[in-house]
């Protein structure tokens, strides 16, 4: 892609296009002004192409003397009208005046270029003796004592007196174009900058937005394989499964003993593998949006129990002291009652997993409340509103979590033990999925964890109350 | 390179590159101290976040030519410090040569070797073939211990396309001739292109003598 780079010429070669746009009209007004207070002598800042940037002068008495004739005024515009035109190249130039007085004027040069130029003046050179011939001559009514008078009331300076003026104030106005032309470049430098990291940030923006869609669209392919592979792997499991069974009730024949075990052991490993597929099925359903929850009134108490009694013969095979206790004002929960008890039991049964023996677990229910439409957002605080829930608790004297890794163990496929010789089994989908599933509950889990005490899982769920 | 035939001159932009404190400015500086006054402008600096900007112009420079156009030469530099790497590219538009300046510290390999490849990129990015334009190579601070040697460079040079100037520009010395030998490669270039003695009827070597008498090869001969 070719980068669009700003017209400015100026800034690609650093020069001063126009005077006026490196001249600050105030500060030349400025210095022209107290020039004036200082010497009396009128001066005049005009840019390389005729355009007047100051103008500081008083009218004399021999100037409107003059202007009250016609010829006077004429002749007057005239000698202006020169004075303005005349542009030298490197050093000053003394125009006269018919009049006798005289204007100095003065280039402007910078970066060796003429870019405008000043004229002092009028002011009559202290080394005339007297009026030319040209001043009475040039209006047959003038009154030559009038006219004479006040050309002796005009300002008188000595021609090296002029030059060192107009060298002081040549110096004066090239520092003002200089200062004025670094802080043009360094602006336009500055804008251009931006312009340039806008640009280079749209540039990366774009990059970013793009790789972003293609990992969504990928993740998108990830989740309708993991569903299609799910389905058929679950079709001829069913069947495996299906025929033990037929072989264990003796549809084919007695079994010996040895043959019933082994038997029961593919049985087992078959209904494993269905309960690994099963979750995965969920798993690319809850990403895919497609599951649908039949929500009802779920007594607190009757789940609590019957997670108890599924996970009590692991607990007890290991010493695990399991304590039951729901609360007497919990209400009933508003949710899916197989999915509700899908995640409890995956939480539970995690814990069994994860206590060593002779620990303890506790299922816990009890009333809460709970926010709806919590975001970051400020309206969204705002205007939530809360909303009676039950918490349910499941916690455990594991090993606990190292903080590190809290806020990964709901991430799929994902386990804190995850090297080759992993000491406990399961495919890391167990907590994703309950997230998930609390989560298409509207409800919210949370996580607490000390290494070597334990682990409490706090699960928030919308009570039925609200739903009538 | 830009002609305005309004003021009847022809402009040549050299750009100073290089990393970090490798004495791009103390060249430019030099430069502008070992040159006539009447022959060079106000030393320009912008600055930038703790770095800057520098430049300034050696003004027309008149040869004798039929069609009387003059010679003006921009002289800039960029500022090293990576952050600042758009004010680089914007410095280094419509470049007609470029001085790659180099500090000879054996710890400072890396910081040229990755200046002159940013160098190379952001020419491309502006549209400038970097195996077009005239590049010249100076390694400065000779004067420092633990430099690569001068064999060294010899062999570089030997190698490399680009030719190898050395210089302490803290003292002046080096900087004339650097900048005279990018001149030179820089005219060839353009005179290459553009056919310049016949389009201005200004030559080669009339321009670099002319150069060469508005500067001071011995630093101590100028006191400004």
């Amino acid at each position: 892609m070719t980068p669009e780079y700003p017209a400015e010429g100026d800034l690609i070669l650093g020069d001063v296009v126009r005077l006026e746009h490196v001249l600050d009209r105030d500060a030349v007004g400025k210095v022209c002004r107290s020039f004036f207070a200082l010497f009396g002598l009128p001066v005049r800042v005009i840019a390389h192409d005729g355009e007047l940037l100051a103008d500081v002068h008083q009218d004399r008495p021999l100037c409107r003397y003059l202007n009250s004739f016609g010829s006077g005024e004429r002749a007057c515009d005239n000698t202006v009208g020169d004075v303005r035109n005349v542009a030298p190249a490197r050093d000053s130039v003394v125009h006269p005046c018919f009049s006798g007085a005289a204007y100095h004027v003065t280039p402007i040069e910078y970066q060796g270029r003429a870019v405008g130029r000043f004229v002092i003046g009028p002011y009559v050179p202290a080394e005339a003796d007297e009026a030319p011939a040209s001043l009475l001559a040039v209006d047959p009514s003038l009154d030559a004592r009038t006219a004479l008078s006040h050309f002796e009331a005009m300002p008188r300076v000595a021609r090296d007196v002029a030059a060192k003026l107009a060298a002081h104030l040549r110096g004066t106005l090239e520092i003002l174009v200089f200062s004025g032309h670094r802080t043009q470049l360094a602006s336009t430098m500055q804008v251009a900058n931006v312009r340039e990291n806008y640009r280079e940030l749209a540039e990366k923006n774009e990059r970013l937005r793009a790789s972003f869609e293609e990992l969504q669209e990928l993740d998108k392919l990830k989740s309708s394989f993991l569903a299609t592979v799910s389905h058929e792997l679950r079709t001829p499991l069913t069947s495996i499964i299906g025929y033990t069974e037929m072989l264990e009730s003796g549809a084919a024949g007695t079994l010996s003993d040895g043959q019933s075990e082994f038997l029961g052991t593919i049985r087992h490993k078959a209904d494993q593998l269905l309960g690994l597929i099963g979750r995965l099925l969920d798993l690319g359903r809850l990403e895919a949006d497609t599951m649908k929850l039949h929500k009802e009134a779920v007594d607190a108490r009757g789940l609590l129990s019957d997670v108890g009694s599924t996970i009590v013969p692991a607990a007890n095979r290991r010493n695990i002291v399991l304590d039951i206790d729901i609360h007497d004002d919990t209400p009933k929960l508003f949710g899916d009652p197989v999915r509700l008890r899908q995640i409890v039991l995956n939480l539970a049964e995690n814990a069994v997993k994860f206590t060593p023996e002779g620990g303890n677990i506790a299922l816990l229910a009890a009333p809460g409340t709970i926010d709806t439409g919590v975001g970051g957002g400020l309206g969204e605080a705002l205007f939530s509103s809360s909303r009676t829930a039950v918490v349910l608790t499941v916690r455990d004297s594991g090993r606990g979590i190292p903080e590190e890794q809290v806020s990964r163990i709901f991430n799929a496929f994902y386990q804190i033990d995850g090297g080759t010789t992993r000491e406990h089994g399961g495919a890391g989908l167990g907590l994703s999925i309950a997230k998930q599933l609390v989560d298409a509950h509207d409800g919210r889990i949370e996580v607490t964890s000390v290494v070597g005490e334990g682990t409490v899982f706090v699960i928030t769920l919308p009570a039925a109350e609200d739903h009538g | 390179m830009q002609v305005d035939f309004a003021a009847k001159e022809l402009t040549v932009k050299l750009v100073y590159y290089g990393p970090a404190l490798s004495g791009k400015t103390t060249n430019l500086r030099a430069l502008h101290w070992l040159t006539t006054p009447e022959t060079c402008g106000e030393l320009m600096t912008l600055e930038t976040q703790n770095d800057r900007t520098l430049f300034f112009d050696m003004l027309p420079v008149t040869v004798d030519s039929k069609t009387g156009l003059k010679v003006r030469l921009k002289l800039f530099t960029v500022p090293g410090q990576v952050m600042h790497d758009a004010t680089r590219r914007l410095v280094l538009q419509a470049a007609d040569g470029v001085a790659f300046v180099a500090d000879s510290q054996k710890s400072e390999a890396e910081a040229n070797r990755e200046s002159f490849a940013n160098l190379k990129e952001n020419l491309r990015e502006i549209g400038i073939d970097p195996e077009e334009i005239p590049i010249i190579i100076q390694f400065n601070k000779r004067d420092l211990d633990e430099i690569r040697s001068d064999e060294e460079l010899a062999e570089l040079a030997a190698r490399s396309k680009a030719t190898i100037y050395k210089a302490i520009a803290t003292r002046g010395y080096g900087v004339v001739p650097t900048l005279l030998g990018l001149i030179r490669e820089t005219w060839n270039h353009l005179e290459r292109q553009h056919g310049l003695e016949d389009k201005f009827g200004i030559g080669a070597v009339s321009l670099m003598t002319e150069i060469e008498s508005k500067l001071k090869h011995d630093p101590r001969l100028r006191e400004r």
